[in-house]
Order: C-alpha cells, then structure tokens, then sequence
C-alpha cells in the first residue's frame, strides 16, 4: 500500500484525490487514458473506458505506461483483473487498419486474419466492404469511412485510420494577437485536437471555446465551415474571428436564413442545415460540393439528427466539435465521440475559475411555497400539465421581482421557459423580453443594448440559452426550465460566467416551487453542476422578502 | 495369472511391506478386507489396479509398460534392457506399490494390470506364437520397410485390401511372419517385431524426470500486493452476492441449481463475468454460507451472519478450504459445450477436480517464485499423473485452478503468495489481517450528494451507510450516491431525519453541503405521513357510538381491541375467533372479505433449514498410521479365521457328499486359476438360480469377466453366463 492520490476500483473508475500533493501530477498523467466523468470538491471521477484506451493507443500510449501510471498512483494494490483488462483491451487496437490506396480507394488491412474473418463475417459490416484482395486486405467504399470505423469500434475491432485527411483548399489564416495572448489552455486543446486529427474539445462556458476554434483554423491553414446553434452566434464568431485573427470582412461568408454567402470560411446555422424543401435537405451539400479543410461545431451537443448522419459521411475532412455540456438526456454523447472524433481535451471547471478565466459564480436555489389554493390545484392538475403549472406559480413572480430589486445596478438575466410567464415578468418588471418570435435586428439592438449598460435587465426565454455573450452580465434568475434539462442549467449558468472587468463573482438563483415536480427536475438539473463542484445553496423565499441572503 | 501365488506372496509380506503398499494405496484398506485372499482379489481388481496407476508418474508408468509386455515371469534386467538402467530404482516401488511381484522364477504382474493398462500397451501387438528370424529385418525389401515404417510405432493394427490377394510388401511380410493376419482385412505387426524395429525399445523417448516449470520472474512485493488485493475482492463478492440473495432470493432450478438469468443478474451485480460469479456463488454454497432451502430458495444461511463478524484471515480460510476440497468445478458453467450446467446444481462433480487442483497447487508450491507459464505447467503436471482414467489429465482443470487461486488470493499475479503458501502448508492467515489496508471510519461527502469511502470501511459505518445510500461504486474505496429512495429506506429502517443528519456530519471530514440537509429534511418530513400495518382482523360500524360500546365491553378485552378511526377497530384475532368471541357476547356481525393487505419494507431472510454443503466424491483420504495398523490387525485375524472356517466347510462337504461348497474368493481364486492353465479336466459347480434353488452344473469356464463367469456348460453344451455372486462353490471334477 502507497499513499497515493489515487483509488483505482473494480468497476473501472478511478478516485484522485484533489486535496493530496500528487494530485495535479497524478491528472496530467491519467488524463491521456481516463475519462473525467465528475469533478466536485474533493474526489474527482474519472473512468476507465474502452474508447479512452483505444485513444491513447492512437495518440502513442501503450499499455505498459498505462499500467505503470495506474499501480504508481495508487493508494490500494489495483485488482489484478482490471490491469488485465486494459491490456487485452489496449491489444485490440490497431489490428485493424485503413488506409488510403491507389487502386482501391480505401482498403482495410490487417495484421490478424483471424481478426478480419470475424469482422467481414458481421452483418452491419459486410455492406460496406468491397472486394477482398488478399488474406489480409479487403476494400471499403470510401464514403463508407465513417459508418465502417463507428461500426468496427461497436464490435470491440476499433480500426486505425491511417487513410489521412484532405487537406482542402488552402486559405491562409494565423492568429493577431495583438494586445491579448491566447491562454495555455486554449492552446493545448487546439493543439490536442490538431494531433489527433478529429475530435471534441470541452471547456466551460465563457472559457473561450471561439479561439480554440481560430487556433485550430490557424494550424489548419484551409478553407472552414462552421456550424452554430443560431444567426446571433453566427454574427458573434464572425466579429470574434476578425477580432483574433487575420482574416478579413469579405473571406467570412454567413449561411443562414437571411443571407445564403459562402466564403472561404462560412458560418452556417443548424437551422438553415436542416431545412427541408419539398422534402430534402436543400442545403446539406454545402458540406460537400466545396472542398473544406475543417469543419467547426459549435455546441455540438445539440448536433441534429440529420447533420449527425450526414457527418458520418464526411470523415477525410478534419472535425473539431466544441462544448461546455457533453451531456444528453438522449443519451447520444458517444455517437457525437464516434462522428466528429473522441474527446481530445476536457477540464474540471474549477479549474479553469481557480485560473481566473471564468468568473467564480454561486448557485442558490431559492424555493418557494405554493398558497394553499395553488396546493390544490397542482394536486388535481393532469399530470402532463404538472409541470408547467407549478414552474409558472405566481408566488414566483414576487420573489422575482424582489431578487430584482435586490440586485438593481448590477446586469440581470431573467431566465424563462414559458411564454405567458415571461411576458408576465416582462410587464411587471417593466423590461423588455427576447422570445422567439422578436426579430433578429430587435434582439440584436437589446443585446448591445444590455452590453453597454443601457439595458441592466432582461428577460429572455430559451432562445438565450446558448451562444449569446453578455460578458458583463452577473446575474441570473432561472423561474423555469425544460424539465430535467442538466445542460441547459449548465448552459444558463455559463451565461454569467466570462470574467467581469472588475472580477465580481456571478450569482445564479434557481426559484423552484416547493414539494413539487418542480423540486424534483431541479435536482436532475442540477446535477451536472455539482458534478463539476458547483455547490448550490438553499434558500427560503421568505428570507429573500426579509433580506437575509 | 495365477491369484493364489499373488495371495501367497502377500501372505508372505512382512507387516512393513503391506503397511507401505496400504500407505500408497488407501483403497485397500477401505473398508478393511476380512483376509489374505479377500486383499488380492481388491488389490488385483481392475478399479484399485486403476487407481494405483493413476499416482504413478510417467517413468513409472512406462517401466510398468515394459513389465507388462514381458513374457512372465522377467528379470529386472530384462527391464533394463528395453530402457534404461535407471529403470532399476523404479521397480521396487512398483512392487512396494503391489503392481509388480516376485514369485520363485523372477518378476511378474497381476493379470488384470494388463487389461488396466490397455490393448495395445505402448502401441504394441500380441506376441508372435512362432519363432522368428529378426535378422532378416535388416535386410527387408523396399516394399515391406514401407509398411513397417507405418505401422511400427503402432497402432500395430494396418488394414489391408484382402488377406488373400496382399501386396508384394504385405506378402513378404506375411511369408516371413512379420505380419500376422487378423481377419479378412486386417494384419498385426507382432511384439517382437516392433520392439526389434523400435531399436530394442520400447518407447519412443525415456521420459525420466519431470520437465522443468517455467515462467517469468514478479516482484514479490507486487505479488503481495496482487494477492490481498484479490483477498479483499473475493471477500467482497462473497458478502455481495450473499446480501443480494438476502434481499431477494433466487429460486432454485427444477434440475437444481442457479438459472442462466439469475446468474446474469448477479454477474451484472458484481460487476464480473459470469464465470467468475459462478465461482463465487459456488465457494460460497461449500462453505454452508448459502444454502437452497425445501422452498428451493437459494439464502444465505445463519453460518453467513456468523462468518460476517470474523477476522478477514478467518472468513478467506473457511472459503479457501472449502475450495481446496471440494471435488465440484465450477469452471463447467458456462464452458461451451456443456451449457446446461448450473451453478450449485448437481452436475458440477468431478472425481479428479480435487486431484487435479492439489496437483497444480504442488506445482505452483515448487515453483514460488516464477509466474508459471502454462504449458511447461502442464507438462510438468502430465508428467506426474499421466494415466488419468477420464480422458486424461484435463488442462481447462489446471487453468480454472490457476484462475480460481488467483481470484481468491491464494496467488498474486500468478505467483504463490505468502497467505497462500501459508495456507497450504496448514498454517493461520493471520497475516491477511496485518496487510489488509487499514479499515477506515470517514467518508468524504461531496455537493454532488455522494460520499466516498477513501478506504474500506469499519463494518458498523459501513452497514449505516448501506442503509441510507445506494453504493455506485465498489473497490478499494466505496462511492455512495444518496437519493430519495435510498433516505427513505434509512427511514424505513427505523432511523430519523435528524439521525441520519447526525450520523452523517459525525461521519464526513467534510462540511455537510446544504442540499444534503435539505434532501435528508424533505425526505423525512414526507416520510410516514401515511400509515400501514398488519392486523388480523377488523370491525367496522357506521354507528360510532357502538364502536365506543365494543370498545369499553369488559368481556371483549381478549379481543385486544384498538380504534384507528372513529368508525374502525382492529383486532389481534383472526376474522373467524373476533366473530366467534363477538357472538358469544350478544353481538351479531358479519363476515366482511379483505384484500389489498400491505408489508411493508423488504425483510432479510435466512433459511429455516441447516447447510447442507454438497458431498465430496474422489479421492480417498490417506489413512494414518494407527488406522492402517489396526485394518492389517484385523486383515491377519481375519485370515486365520476364514481358514478355520473353510477347513471345518471341507471336512463337512466331505461328509456329506453333496454340491461343491467355497467362498467367494474360494472360488474366484479356483476360476482363475483353471483359466490360467487351462487343465482339460471340466469343473463341478453349484449354481442359484433365481429362485435360490441350487443346482448342480458340469462346466469348462472361458472367460472371467465383470462379476460373470462365461463358460460352456455340458448339460445342454452351449455356452452360458453365470453370475459369480450365484456359484455356491467350485470343485475340479
């Protein structure tokens, strides 16, 4: 027995210790194999899978270093079991290979033919194989690139790609870093994803993701398309990019709703991406009809279903996911690892606030009691209206106004999901409301609007739950949310996270009705939160009415 | 053979030489004989011949190879000749072992051995009934050679197209009479031939010492740590497993045993694969710590509540033992090919598991200091007990030992550790105890509701704990998750809000986060606000004010009434005694049918039945020295008295001229030994038939075999099986 930093336990997770003195060195060293599943106060989780494993066989580890990182760490003896594991499973990588042929376009080659016989004999593997060309070499279609490594990887045969990337069409672009420097983190991820070739970077909210996504079209020196949630992220990269980097106004095309340009970097929405038209997507060629160097996803957590297939089919070009959230309630967060790439850099929030890049923020959660009528109601209330009911109770509303209060001066967010209750705020606070239906110039002038200070609060509805930089905003109010939503918690937190010019702390209430469904989806949301050591506090509505907060 | 010169060579035995041959083969001895005659026929039987064959190593099985294909009786040199000189040190322990024996013309074997040891021992034919002229083998047409070559290293068996029309090679072969026609289709290459064109040999190669174990080098200090690790582990999973089946028991199979989806269920529990939670579950059935009760419920037993308090040395022994002994192999389940095998079921018995494990066991003991590779294992393991009845020594057996030892810690990373070489040599484990980490009595809550463990923890924390939050994470340390479900449960079990706040700021290093008070504080407001309980019965009026009378009616206090609303009593009685008790007093109620009756909470349930751990087939136990002296005590009286007896027997029969009388062994010893010489003379026996009429039959016996006597019988002249146990006696006509 050591007294090291780290517990390794039988179901693959890992235990650091974050208190001990070895524990920065112990994540460095860990971090290439691990995954960081949690990270609150005191013990970090990270895990132990398959695809973290096979990662670090691509990016060079093998399993000897791994093994040795794992018993040299260690508090307790690690189960015997376990290491073996990592070692059979580390040797399954790279049995498998594609690569690029002259001939064949694509081949798969190995150096196990046992292995291959198993994998062409696989039902969802053999449509994609073309002619076998000898004992150890098959063809694949070459627009079968994707679809063919997600599936070699679901049969435990993950396949090194050696095929390479097209490198696109050149288009020189660098970084101006004049009177800011990009930070050391910023740096490592772009450069983590560039080593690797494809993948997700996650860094929190306010961190900065836009300039690792310049460092990496820098490294990339192409042609680049980029995908966001919205126009209003659109516009914002396009003004961070001529702010960062040496690209000018007119090499910066914006694809959306409103203007169709493409330029040797476009920015596209989800949206327009999406769009039917006589039942097709019209304008999903945009990804291949120009030959793209990079491709960008911006909150990747959100990729739609429709981009999520056509991405499988673009797999020689590079792709850079960014997010603050990779989690879905649908679950899907391994297919977003499969199809733009694995994860290539992720980091405990708190650290990067303890570096002082986000604003340190404080999560309340302020609940409030239902009257006695409204007892009643939500008690009789059908189940699917549960919700709505008791996140719209007009108690509420009171305690809203006095948070307000309390914080006048100071840049407020109040944040909403339902219409009738944020048009209700909006009137009774007397400020203006962005919803769905404002227009785009209207938004625009409210966001400039708050950013100077003109505008100290605003009410907004889902439509500001991401992508939207509001760097002097420090407070939010959430009175509603979609259900058990842990990303978007996240998303709304991250809202109020850029550091402040004068580094004030940012304070995030959650006003949630007590003993009520609404309570219970706030625990879910929560969740993320305190998984990365965001503590909440809670609060009685009457000492907000009494001041005592 | 003749048996009555095998039993005068044993009655000629010293008490020295028997006890060492009792000493290596227990069997004899169990149970003891009652005399001299009884212990050859045992020791000359082809089960105990078996067995003794069983613990020979490989040379020792290859001299008796050669000894048996001697002509009787042969020299030691005779031995020699066809090995090697060190055959020599091998031979007194055949006889030591009975296998072989002297007799005034030299060495030879008991008849049966031959049977035991195969046909064609060595891959070779019967012996030529002619003399042959072996030097004309060197000079054997081209031909020819080419049929020896095939068949000299046996089979000695070739089949050829027809006896009557041979090859040229076959034809000059058989003119010479190195091949001897067997039937229609097939020829046999005759000992003499083989053994001369083997080189004068008999084997291939001499395998005179055991192959050498390899493997690579470990440091022992990791090994150590492997092991406990292991230990820690396997005492986990047993505790686990045994808990899970406490909360919910599994039912037991129709054929016995653990169904395919509990076992899943369970592997999924643990978190292992399937085969290593059989193994679990398995250890934990020897070891009494699980039982299946009449119900044909799979529970842990009162032995487990036991076992949960002791010292971890303790609790690994008693599991460790009862795996060193059993004869089950729980490596079955789940191995392809025999799917139907069940954990706990009946069909996990192997009468060489336990030979094959202890094997293995002594081989990792002489070789403490390597990780052993597999294979040289094997062969060192093959070359010790070669002649394995049951298709041979089974190397998955060796694997699932070497794979068992190193889940329950009695190896670490392959190697011996020194708690399992303590145990094997008999010692305490206490050193289990001194090297376990240090429990602990903290654990770490985070704002994300989980508390971690940083260490194991101390059992009554840990019980607390188990009550009040579900565990997500097992190992060395332990990740609680607190929820609703799992403070409600602590508060189910009795606890309240402000005790289980209590506890947990007591036992946390850190700061209790706020939503963790206010969980804990919602949880417990909610709780019991609704009420449930049991009662027998219940009396329910619309009259209130006759309820208040029933309640204050003197006569009805036996009743044990209580009201748990103004219009409801509950009663401690059945619904038949209240109403009976009722009527009796004046009253006039009705019967009132209830349902939808509520328990509430999970119950733990042991069984009601004592462990019935399975039996253990196989081996026999090696029996000290005072137990072999007392059966030779026993065997010597015995053999004095069966002569008093069969001497008195003869003189009667004399007498009275009637049908032969013997003793079983009488008997055996006289077919025998007319089939050994083949005297022309026919034999007189007295047979039974199934009615216990004994009649008088003249027969010339053919074959000896499996308790029957085949022979031809004159009275009808055909040939007829009779049942040894049935012949009253035998006499030479």
């Amino acid at each position: 027995m050591t007294d090291g930093p780290l517990i390794v336990q039988s179901d693959k997770t890992l235990l650091l210790d974050v208190d001990h003195v070895l524990s920065t060195e112990c994540r460095r060293a860990i971090a290439p194999f691990a995954e960081l599943e949690r990270s609150p106060e005191h013990i970090h989780t990270y895990r132990l899978t398959n695809l973290g494993l096979w990662n670090a066989r691509a990016a060079g580890h093998d399993a000897e270093l791994v093994i040795d990182t794992l018993i040299k760490y260690s508090r307790y003896a690690v189960p015997h079991s376990l290491l073996v594991d990592v070692a059979e499973t580390m040797s399954r990588y790279g049995r498998l290979r594609l690569e690029a042929d002259p001939v064949h376009g694509l081949i798969l080659v190995t150096t196990d033919t046992g292995v291959l016989e198993e994998v062409i004999r696989a039902k969802k593997i053999a449509p994609l194989l073309g002619v076998r060309i000898d004992k150890e070499t098959i063809a694949v279609h070459p627009s079968q690139r994707g679809q063919i490594k997600q599936s070699l990887l679901r049969l435990g045969w993950p396949a090194e790609d050696f095929a390479g990337y097209v490198d696109g069409q050149a288009h020189d672009i660098a970084l101006k870093q004049d009177g800011w420097k990009i930070r050391q983190y910023q740096e490592h991820a772009a450069e983590g994803f560039w080593h690797g070739g494809s993948g997700v970077v996650v860094l929190p909210c306010g961190a900065g993701k836009t300039i690792v996504g310049a460092a990496a079209m820098a490294h990339a020196k192409a042609t680049t398309l980029i995908l966001v949630t919205n126009t209003i992220a659109a516009r914002q990269w396009r003004e961070e990019l001529l702010k960062r980097t040496t690209l000018l106004d007119e090499e910066i095309g914006e694809y959306s709703g409103a203007k169709k340009e493409i330029r040797p970097v476009t920015i596209a929405t989800y949206q327009v991406m999406t769009k039917k038209k006589n039942g097709v997507y019209a304008h999903l060629d945009l990804f291949d009809t120009h030959d793209w160097g990079l491709i960008i996803y911006d909150e990747v957590h959100l990729l739609p279903a429709p981009i999520f297939r056509f991405t499988a089919d673009i797999q020689s070009r590079r792709r850079l996911g960014l997010t603050a959230t990779l989690v879905r309630e649908d679950g899907m967060e391994g297919e977003v690892f499969s199809l733009i790439g694995p994860k290539r850099f992720d980091v405990p929030w708190k650290e990067i606030e303890a570096q002082g890049y986000i604003a340190p923020a404080e999560c309340i959660e302020v609940r409030v009691n239902l009257t006695e009528a409204e007892r009643l109601s939500y008690a009789t209330a059908e189940p699917e209206e549960r919700y709505r009911f008791c996140a719209t109770t007009r108690t509420k509303r009171n305690v809203v106004e006095e948070l307000v209060a309390h914080h006048a001066g100071e840049q407020v967010l109040v944040i909403g999901q339902y219409i009738d209750q944020l048009d209700d705020l909006s009137e009774t606070l007397g400020v203006p409301l962005i919803k769905g239906d404002t227009p785009q110039k209207e938004r625009e002038r409210l966001y400039a609007a708050f950013r100077t200070g003109e505008v100290t609060c605003l009410v907004v509805s889902k439509v500001a739950n991401f992508s939207v930089d509001l760097p002097e905003a420090t407070i939010a109010i959430q009175v509603s949310g979609a259900f058990g939503s842990r990303q978007e918690e996240a998303q709304r937190l991250g809202r109020i996270l850029r550091p402040k010019a004068d580094g004030r702390g940012a304070k995030f209430y959650s006003v949630v009705s007590r003993d009520t469904i609404d309570q219970d989806f706030a625990q879910n949301r929560q969740r993320f939160l305190a998984e990365q050591g965001y503590s909440y506090r809670i609060i009685d509505a009457d000492d907000v009415f009494q001041g005592k907060f | 053979m003749e048996i009555r010169s095998y039993t005068d060579y044993l009655r000629a035995l010293d008490d020295a030489a028997l006890i060492s041959m009792f000493n290596h083969r227990p069997d004899l001895v169990t149970p003891v004989p009652p005399d001299m005659a009884s212990l050859a026929v045992r020791a000359s039987s082809a089960p105990s011949l078996a067995r003794a064959v069983d613990a020979l190593n490989k040379w020792q099985l290859q001299v008796l190879e050669v000894c048996a294909i001697l002509p009787e009786p042969f020299s030691e040199k005779d031995v020699a000749a066809l090995t090697e000189k060190s055959a020599l040190f091998v031979i007194p322990g055949l006889i030591e072992r009975g296998l072989l024996y002297t007799d005034k013309d030299g060495l030879r074997t008991p008849t049966t051995l031959k049977e035991v040891l195969g046909n064609e021992i060595a891959g070779l034919g019967p012996a030529s009934m002619s003399k042959l002229k072996l030097k004309k083998l060197d000079e054997v047409p081209a031909p020819s050679k080419k049929v020896l070559d095939a068949m000299v290293w046996g089979p000695p068996r070739g089949a050829i197209a027809d006896i009557k029309k041979p090859s040229v090679g076959v034809q000059w072969l058989l003119e010479e009479g190195f091949l001897i026609p067997f039937n229609q289709q097939t020829v046999v290459l005759p000992r003499e031939v083989a053994i001369y064109l083997r080189g004068n040999t008999v084997h291939r190669e001499l395998e005179t010492s055991q192959p050498s174990v390899t493997g690579s080098k470990r440091d022992m200090r990791n090994v150590q740590l492997a092991a406990i690790a292991n230990i820690t582990t396997f005492l986990r999973w047993t505790e686990e497993v045994l808990n899970f089946w406490a909360q919910e028991p599994a039912t037991a199979l129709r054929s016995g045993g653990l169904g395919v989806r509990d076992l899943k269920e369970l592997s999924l529990h643990l978190g292992v694969d399937e085969s290593c939670t059989a193994f679990v579950a398995e250890v934990a059935y020897l070891s009494g710590l699980l039982t299946i009760d009449p119900d044909d419920k799979i529970l842990p037993t009162h032995q487990f509540d036991i076992w949960l308090t002791q010292n971890a040395s303790v609790k690994w022994q008693l599991l460790a033992s009862a795996w060193l002994s059993t004869s089950r192999v729980s490596g079955l389940v789940g191995k392809e090919g025999s799917k139907n095998v069940a954990p706990l079921g009946p069909e996990l018995d192997r009468s060489s598991a336990t030979t094959t494990r202890r094997l293995t066991l002594t081989l990792l003991q002489e070789n403490s200091q390597i990780a052993v590779d597999i294979d040289s294992l094997f062969a060192a393991a093959t070359w010790l007990a070669p002649a394995k009845r049951a298709g041979g020594l089974q190397k998955d057996y060796i694997l699932w030992a070497m794979r068992e030892a190193e889940w329950l810690g009695i190896t670490g990373q392959g190697v011996l550790s020194s708690y399992g070489a303590d145990f094997l040599t008999g010692g305490d484990s206490t050193s289990v105890d001194t090297d376990l980490p240090k429990a602990v009595d903290h654990i770490l809550i985070q704002s994300d509701n989980t508390a971690i463990a940083p260490g194991p923890l101390e059992h009554e924390v840990a019980q607390e704990l188990a009550l009040i939050a579900d565990v997500e994470s097992r190992g060395g340390a332990t990740v609680f998750r607190f929820s609703e479900g799992s403070i409600r449960r602590g508060l189910d079990h009795g606890r309240t809000g402000e005790e289980i706040t209590k506890f947990l700021a007591k036992t946390s290093k850190t700061p209790m986060p706020q939503p963790l008070e206010y969980l804990i504080a919602d949880v417990a407001k909610k709780h019991g606000k609704l009420r449930v309980g049991n009662t027998a019965s219940f009396i329910r009026c619309e009259d209130s004010a006759l309820i208040t009378q029933i309640l204050g009616d003197k006569r009805l206090d036996v009743l044990g009434l209580r009201k748990i609303a103004p219009e409801v009593l509950i009663c401690g009685h059945d619904a038949t005694e209240a109403m009976n008790i009722l009527r009796s007093c004046g009253y006039l109620p009705a019967a009132e049918d209830s349902r939808g009756l509520l328990l509430s909470g999970p119950r733990i349930q042991r069984a009601q039945t004592k462990a019935r751990p399975p039996r253990i087939i196989g081996e026999f136990e090696r029996p000290d020295e005072i137990q072999i002296e007392g059966a030779l005590r026993a065997l010597r009286t015995g053999e004095k008295s069966s002569r008093k007896q069969s001497t008195m027997r003869n003189i009667a029969t004399e007498a009275l001229g009637s049908l032969p009388r013997s003793t079983a062994n009488e008997t055996l010893e006289l077919l025998s030994d007319y089939l050994q010489n083949q005297p022309t003379k026919s034999l007189s026996i007295g047979y039974a038939d199934n009615n216990g009429l004994v009649s008088h039959r003249i027969i010339d016996p053919l074959k000896l075999s499996a308790g029957s006597l085949v022979a031809r019988d004159h009275a009808t002249g055909e040939v007829q099986t009779f049942r040894i146990a049935r012949i009253t006696g035998v006499a030479a006509l």
